[in-house]
């Protein structure tokens, strides 16, 4: 923040409240939390990708001492609802799902019975012992597959597997092609990730047989949607389920649906009238929690000669699994309507396909739409490969400038108070991009392989109500907070947030400070139990700050108002004018100056709550305020990433020597969290860019189960990561926050792929497909002309050698995966 | 293999004597019956780290061994690395450099450098980030872990020197 903040507490850099009891092994995540007689459950899942389960024989299984049963999709069909969305949106086919698998299984993991035991090493004793019978069916394990004339049905249900197409445009993009000078085509495939939260999913339900009531332990983004959905589903009302989600291992979007283990572990208490637990295998996690991603684009960018988009297309394609825990459109709509982002395009057309295969059902990864600044700066470069020109003269031309704000996306979306320009001038001046020209230049005489990426980023961070309603999406936007002045005169306040490891505590507590005007070590932020927060959406997108911390902020205000008006009949003063209430004291303006008056927030909640019958005329009772809050449709951070990598051609590894964000994400609550956040996203990006990738072959197995199959970036990876941050505040939200913690996905993806295809500029290859691994590195090389050691590349086109790779022995050499780049 | 045996283990200075299958791993021990919650299971196959313990002083993956394994070896679990308020000077370099978000890997990583900065008080960052690679942490992104522990190594020195 700037010296001349108008905050106090906002914007300090204050250490986690939440610090301690991790770092001493005081947390309490899920698996910590033990109930006397709990029984623990585990998953028999299938072993094919697509199979009708024509018999189940549990009996060895139940027969095992310690295993108290065994049950199957039909009993929990009599227990539950299934989950069915048919949201009304035009080209999205309604679709519904059991609690366990009936009569078909989708997916290498499938649940198709639980067993129920003692402990879960006799639970996974019965698991292996129970036979299940299949007739495998054929499998559509790609997209390709699955769109294809007489494919496997993924649905039964559907008409095939085609489960939403959308098609949008706006002006005339069929013009804006007829007068280009050229039309750039693009391609972009990002791959299939998962989450992979250090804890896995588990859950601990409790049903009181007395009370008729289920408390539900589990470590979830949004308990209240949570507790909605478990009463809808086990058929009881929303007064009989209490869910309670303790210190929660990382989410990353895994932690927000109601997943069908999870609904079994609920119903499987209820009926036997036992706490019964579930804490997920990493194999499982891996397998069948959720997956993301596996989105393929197509641009078409009409340009003219000087680079200037004057049109654009956007074909996409997203490989959804077998499952629809969400609206199948919901991660791939925003990719299409956020597309343009920080460019200055009007004339713009997509077409959205989601495709139903035989995998783990997709779910929101951080950064839904983490695809999206790729494909758009990918496009750019794309334009100026294509018309020689200079990529960041091309950005430029593009840019939407101050005076172009507020802009109007082509789809409708506003965007304002946003300055993408400024933070790629940021990151430009930075890096000093003609002096790695320079450096560049001087390594391709040396047969080396440097490059630089930029990718600009808008981030969609705070999803207000009215852009659900504009979606067609059922739910809102808004979130709830109370704040609760104590008779001692501490602080208790809380919101419908759940934290999963950002450390919500503190910068919370630093925005009911602010507000209130107490300092935050006396504010204590209450989360994640829903008998005692209020009915909130939860944590997703990036809306913790803006709608989390701007509710926490205006309800302190309006408690502050309340305590100010005690205030001011305590000191005989008609109104509260020229009252203020500071680090607890109340303090009156006096000429120029902020005088003490004598009395702290504990003199006036004594009164409120201890003698209320001195209180004015039309003040209630206690200090007990409570407050709603809908932010604007879209609230929207942006970020200009700068990287610098060198290519070893002889072993494809990438070598990140330099990585800058210049960040605008308004006011922030707590630089240090904020700093955390972009350097974790960029992280979680570059893994995924670079390493990450779940894989299936061609029968639908998984062929990633593992840590050591799918490979999360280490330490040795990793950059260190230079922030550069702009703070201009968003006029329309509390205090001018944004949000962010999810742009660092989007603008890592963007900026790795742009250096790589940068360092490869001169070889005439381009890094179209992810991830960028060693192998697929050596495969492009490769592609460019059996490329090795020793060669130069001050001359594009002329760099085909007649040697012969497989001599050397690279890693690509021995790798079926690198003929797919 | 499943029929319980009486195991003995010295746990952070203290003797437990407990009944448990010879095939019960060395975290679910910790964890379940000597209730030593704070030795995380992240993955079961050894690669996350987040399960790692000292045995005898030397970093190692309790979901990788069996608690039957280990009579006669002194184990140390992050439970015994504060004491009281004060938390040691990686746990506070950590805490001041933001070194760790949902806290789940945390231990493990403590674990880890407090036996590495012990044998090695003067790591080059690259030395740091080849170490902590045992370790997963899927929200950090390593940048402040490897600040804090840098900053800590720092710390002890002068510690020492003083």
């Amino acid at each position: 923040m700037t010296a001349d903040t108008p905050f106090t507490h906002i914007g300090q850099p204050l250490p986690r409240k939440e610090d301690r009891r991790f770092l001493t092994g005081k947390g309490r995540y899920l698996d910590d939390v033990t109930l006397p007689g709990a029984l623990q459950v585990t998953f028999v899942r299938s072993p094919h990708a697509h199979a009708r389960i024509t018999g189940i024989d549990a009996a060895a299984a139940r027969a095992l001492p310690g295993v108290v049963g065994v049950f199957t999709g039909r009993d929990l069909a009599q227990w539950t609802a299934p989950l069915r969305l048919a949201p009304p949106i035009e080209g999205l086919h309604p679709v519904e799902m059991t609690t366990l698998p009936v009569d078909k299984v989708r997916f290498h993991g499938d649940p198709v019975a639980v067993v129920v035991a003692r402990d879960r090493y006799t639970a996974e004793d019965a698991a292996e012992l129970v036979e299940v019978e299949y007739d495998p069916l054929p499998c559509a394990a790609d997209t390709k597959t699955a769109l294809a004339p007489n494919a496997p049905l993924v649905d039964d249900t559907l008409p095939d597997n085609l489960v939403s197409h959308q098609s949008f445009s706006a002006g005339d993009p069929a013009a804006r092609r007829a007068e280009a000078d050229r039309v750039v085509e693009a391609r972009f495939d990002l791959h299939r990730l998962t989450h992979v939260p250090m804890e896995t999913r588990g859950c601990l339900a409790d049903w009181d047989a007395g009370r008729a009531h289920l408390t539900m332990h589990i470590g979830t983004q949004v308990p209240h949607p949570m507790r909605g959905q478990l009463a809808a589903r086990l058929g009881i009302s929303e007064t009989q389920v209490t869910v309670i989600s303790p210190d929660i291992g990382g989410g990353f979007g895994q932690k927000i649906a109601l997943y069908r283990e999870e609904l079994t572990v609920a119903a499987l208490s209820r009926h036997l009238g036992r706490p019964v637990r579930w804490r997920e295998d990493r194999l499982e996690n891996l397998t069948s929690a959720s997956h993301a991603r596996e989105t393929q684009c197509v641009t078409r960018a009409a340009v003219r000669a000087d680079g200037r988009i004057l049109g654009l297309e956007l074909d996409l394609t997203e490989d959804f699994g077998a499952y629809c825990f969400y609206p199948a459109n919901y991660m791939a709509r925003v990719i299409a309507m956020i597309l343009t982002g920080p460019y200055k395009i009007s004339d713009y057309a997509f077409d959205v396909k989601v495709v139903l295969t035989n995998k783990c059902g997709n779910g929101p990864m951080r950064a839904p739409m983490a695809i999206t600044s790729w494909v758009m700066d990918g496009t750019i470069d794309a334009v100026a490969r294509e018309l020689g020109l200079d990529p960041l003269q091309v950005r430029r031309i593009n840019a939407l400038r101050p005076e172009d704000l507020p802009f109007t996306m082509p789809t409708g979306e506003v965007l304002e108070d946003v300055t993408p320009l400024e933070t790629l001038e940021a990151a430009v001046q930075a890096i000093d991009v003609p002096a790695f020209r320079a450096r560049q230049a001087q390594a391709r005489d040396e047969g080396r392989l440097l490059g630089l990426g930029l990718c600009t980023v808008v981030e969609s961070t705070t999803y207000g109500s009215a852009f659900y309603k504009a979606a067609g999406i059922p739910g809102s936007g808004h979130e709830a907070a109370w704040v609760r002045i104590e008779p001692s005169g501490v602080v208790n306040a809380s919101v419908g947030l759940m934290g999963s490891g950002q450390g919500y505590e503190t910068p919370l507590a630093q925005a009911v400070a602010e507000g209130l005007g107490v300092t935050p070590g006396t504010v204590n932020v209450h989360m994640g139990h829903t008998d005692i927060a209020p009915y909130g959406m939860g944590s997703r997108g990036a809306r913790g700050a803006t709608a989390g911390g701007g509710t926490l902020y205006l309800c302190a205000q309006k408690a502050q108002a309340k305590v100010l008006a005690i205030a001011a009949s305590m000191l005989n003063l008609n109104d509260a004018q020229g009252l203020r209430l500071h680090n607890g004291q109340v303090e009156r303006r006096l000429e120029d100056a902020w005088q003490a008056t004598g009395i702290s927030l504990t003199d006036v909640a004594r009164r409120a709550y201890l003698d209320p019958t001195a209180l004015p005329e039309g003040i209630d009772p206690g200090l007990d305020v409570s407050l709603t809050y809908d932010p604007p449709a879209m609230t929207y951070s942006n970020a200009t990433h700068a990287c610098e990598v060198e290519i070893d051609p002889a072993t494809g590894r990438i070598r990140i020597d330099r990585y800058v964000v210049a960040e605008d994400c308004g006011t922030v609550l707590n630089p240090l969290v904020v700093k955390g956040q972009q350097q974790g996203a960029v992280a979680m990006g570059l893994s995924g860019a670079l390493l990450e990738q779940v894989v299936y072959d061609e029968n639908g197995q998984n062929q990633s189960a593992t840590l050591a199959d799918y490979l999360v970036a280490t330490a040795c990876e990793l950059p260190n990561i230079e922030i550069l941050p702009l703070h201009t505040p968003n006029r329309k939200t509390p205090a001018g926050i944004k949000g962010m913690a999810e742009g660092g996905i989007m603008g890592s993806i963007g900026a790795i792929a742009g250096a790589v295809s940068d360092a490869l500029a001169p070889l005439g290859v381009t890094a179209e497909k992810m991830p960028l691994s060693p192998q697929r590195l050596r495969a492009l090389l490769r592609k460019a002309g059996n490329f090795t050691h020793g060669t130069t590349f001050s001359d594009p086109g002329t760099t085909t050698t007649t040697h012969d790779t497989t001599t050397h022995g690279t890693p690509g050499n021995s790798d079926g995966r690198t003929n797919r780049a | 293999m499943s029929a319980p045996v009486p195991i003995s283990l010295v746990v952070n200075g203290e003797t437990y004597d407990l009944v448990a299958p010879p095939r019960k791993l060395l975290s679910d021990v910790l964890r379940e019956d000597l209730h030593l919650t704070g030795t995380h299971v992240g993955c079961e196959h050894g690669v996350c780290g987040a399960c790692t313990i000292l045995i005898d002083g030397q970093p190692s993956r309790a979901c990788l061994t069996y608690a039957v394994q280990m009579e006669g070896h002194e184990l140390t679990t992050i439970e015994a690395v504060a004491e009281g308020d004060w938390l040691s000077p990686l746990q506070q370099a950590l805490h001041e450099e933001h070194g760790l978000q949902c806290g789940f890997c945390t231990a493990g990583i403590v674990m880890t450098f407090e036996a590495y900065l012990r044998d090695n008080p003067q790591p080059s960052e690259a030395e740091v980030r080849d170490v902590l690679s045992g370790n997963l942490c899927r929200c950090t992104g390593y940048q402040n872990i490897v600040t804090a522990i840098l900053k800590a190594a720092q710390v002890m020195r002068e510690g020492q020197g003083a």
